[in-house]
């Protein structure tokens, strides 16, 4: 068994590194990985996209080589070695530049992470795996078809697994159905307070006393059909609070009333009804 | 508790009294009232009437503060001023520790006599990595964000239409803004607002 699955190994490697050298090689967004990458903490910002290309290249003559026959045991060294270098790449990254991206198996931004290094370290050991076998993958997959596609398949399911940068192609779509299942967040009702104050910023109550308002929301407090909202206010010197009446029920901005109470003699010092609606010709305005 | 009821009934029945536009004091225009009372920010100095930072002690009604620059700031609490954390609150739920952002006068003994303060406010850009049972898990840049939906506070404004208390039309993978109280020291928020597209 064993040995089937070591002989499996150069496989596995070398599809990853296949697929790994496509994205180096072949993405139009190869330039904006590189430079998003920690090889421009290591390199400098000129030798970022060369040393980038360079992997990239490396990673498809080795890969090449592991897929097609003969297999060599020089080779999984080399993919060891490798691998190792991602391993020393990422725990170097993760030290000194945590916000750069790993640009490991794809375009997409993705930081380095303990999964990419878990990654790297399935690698290094596949690699290692693959130096201890005696025969070449076909030879081993022939022999026994289902055993031997069923570990490529696990393998390769693993490293994807351990992909931050893949999670959009599975991981997003599976969480989305979950969600379409669940209803996690289903069950909130009743009127926000920030609706209530959307509405009453919009009224020509607002708009009137806004200038006098010194703080933002101080009370607020539901009473029947109505929402009051307080706001401390300062009125010809004297410390007041405005208070707005919003309907609960009503979303027009023109419902909105307001008083502005003085805080020490509890005098109403200024008292405005909504405005109805200005007649005539009337343009409804809905938001997009 | 009774005087809050009375204050709170005599604020109602002025907001909702049946006199429009009339006032004790004569003038209708509020525009008049505050005219003389715009203060002069000098262009290129940092806003006076304006402190951040994370409170180090409360002292009766002295918050002192340490800003992200490391500049002292001492706070005062007066009765017209508001505090949010998550909502409107009172001075009570503030705490040694919690971030906040003050606006107010600055006094002549340099202390800003806060007119408004946000406790531990927070406003990011985010995606939605997954959901849980009043939980969104948020991708922001890379780092893990978990912020919780607090029913009854918790409000959602979907392409710009008013706040709705329904969260369900989140999607995961999304791209959301998120305001929020946040939990110190922690990678934790309570959010108050998510903004969407849906």
């Amino acid at each position: 068994m064993i040995e089937m699955i070591a002989a499996l190994q150069p496989l596995v490697v070398g599809a990853v590194l296949l697929w790994s050298a496509r994205v180096k090689l072949l993405s139009r967004h190869a330039a904006a990985v590189a430079g998003r990458s920690a090889l421009v903490n290591l390199l400098g910002e000129r030798r970022a996209l060369p040393a980038y290309r360079l992997v990239g290249g490396v990673e498809l003559t080795l890969g090449g080589l592991l897929v097609l026959p003969p297999a060599l045991r020089a080779e999984a060294a080399a993919a060891a070695v490798l691998a190792a270098g991602f391993l020393a790449y990422l725990g170097y990254a993760r030290r000194a530049a945590p916000t750069s991206s790993c640009g490991c198996l794809s375009a997409r931004a993705a930081p380095v992470s303990r999964r990419g290094i878990a990654r790297a370290g399935l690698l290094l050991a596949a690699s290692g795996l693959a130096a201890l076998a005696a025969g070449g993958w076909l030879a081993a997959l022939t022999a026994r078809p289902f055993a031997g596609t069923a570990v490529v398949l696990v393998e390769l399911a693993a490293i994807v697994a351990l992909s931050p940068e893949l999670d959009r192609a599975w991981l997003l779509p599976l969480r989305q159905l979950r969600m379409r299942l669940t209803h996690p967040l289903r069950g909130n009702s009743g009127v926000p307070l920030l609706a209530t104050v959307q509405q009453l910023q919009l009224s020509d109550a607002y708009r009137r006393v806004a200038p006098l308002l010194r703080s933002d929301v101080r009370e607020h407090w539901d009473d029947g059909d109505w929402r009051f909202v307080g706001h401390a206010a300062r009125y010809q010197g004297r410390a007041a609070t405005a208070v707005f009446a919003v309907p609960l029920a009503d979303p027009e901005p023109a419902a909105v009333r307001v008083a502005v109470v003085d805080d020490t003699t509890g005098h109403t010092l200024l008292s405005l009804a909504g405005t109805p609606p200005a007649a005539g010709p009337h343009l409804a305005v809905s938001p997009a | 508790m009774n005087q809050t009821l009375d204050r709170r009934r005599l604020l109602a029945t002025a907001a909702l009294g049946g006199v429009v536009g009339a006032t004790a004091l004569g003038s209708l225009a509020p525009e008049a009232a505050f005219a003389a009372e715009a203060t002069a920010v000098e262009p290129g100095m940092p806003d006076p009437n304006f402190a951040e930072g994370r409170i180090s002690k409360i002292s009766g009604n002295m918050l002192l503060v340490t800003g992200s620059d490391t500049v002292l700031h001492s706070i005062r609490i007066t009765g017209g001023t508001s505090i949010w954390k998550l909502q409107p609150t009172t001075f009570d739920q503030v705490a040694v520790g919690d971030g906040l952002y003050a606006r107010g006068v600055r006094l002549p003994d340099g202390t800003l006599a806060a007119d408004a303060v946000w406790v531990n406010i927070v406003n990011l850009h985010a995606h939605i990595a997954s959901v849980g049972r009043n939980v969104l898990h948020l991708d922001h840049k890379g780092q893990h964000i978990v912020g919780h939906v607090v029913p009854r506070l918790s409000a959602a404004v979907y392409n710009g239409t008013p706040a709705v208390s329904d969260l369900s039309l989140l999607r995961v993978g999304r791209h959301v803004q998120v305001l929020g109280a946040w939990h110190p020291d922690t990678n934790e928020i309570d959010i108050a607002t998510v903004y969407a597209a849906a």
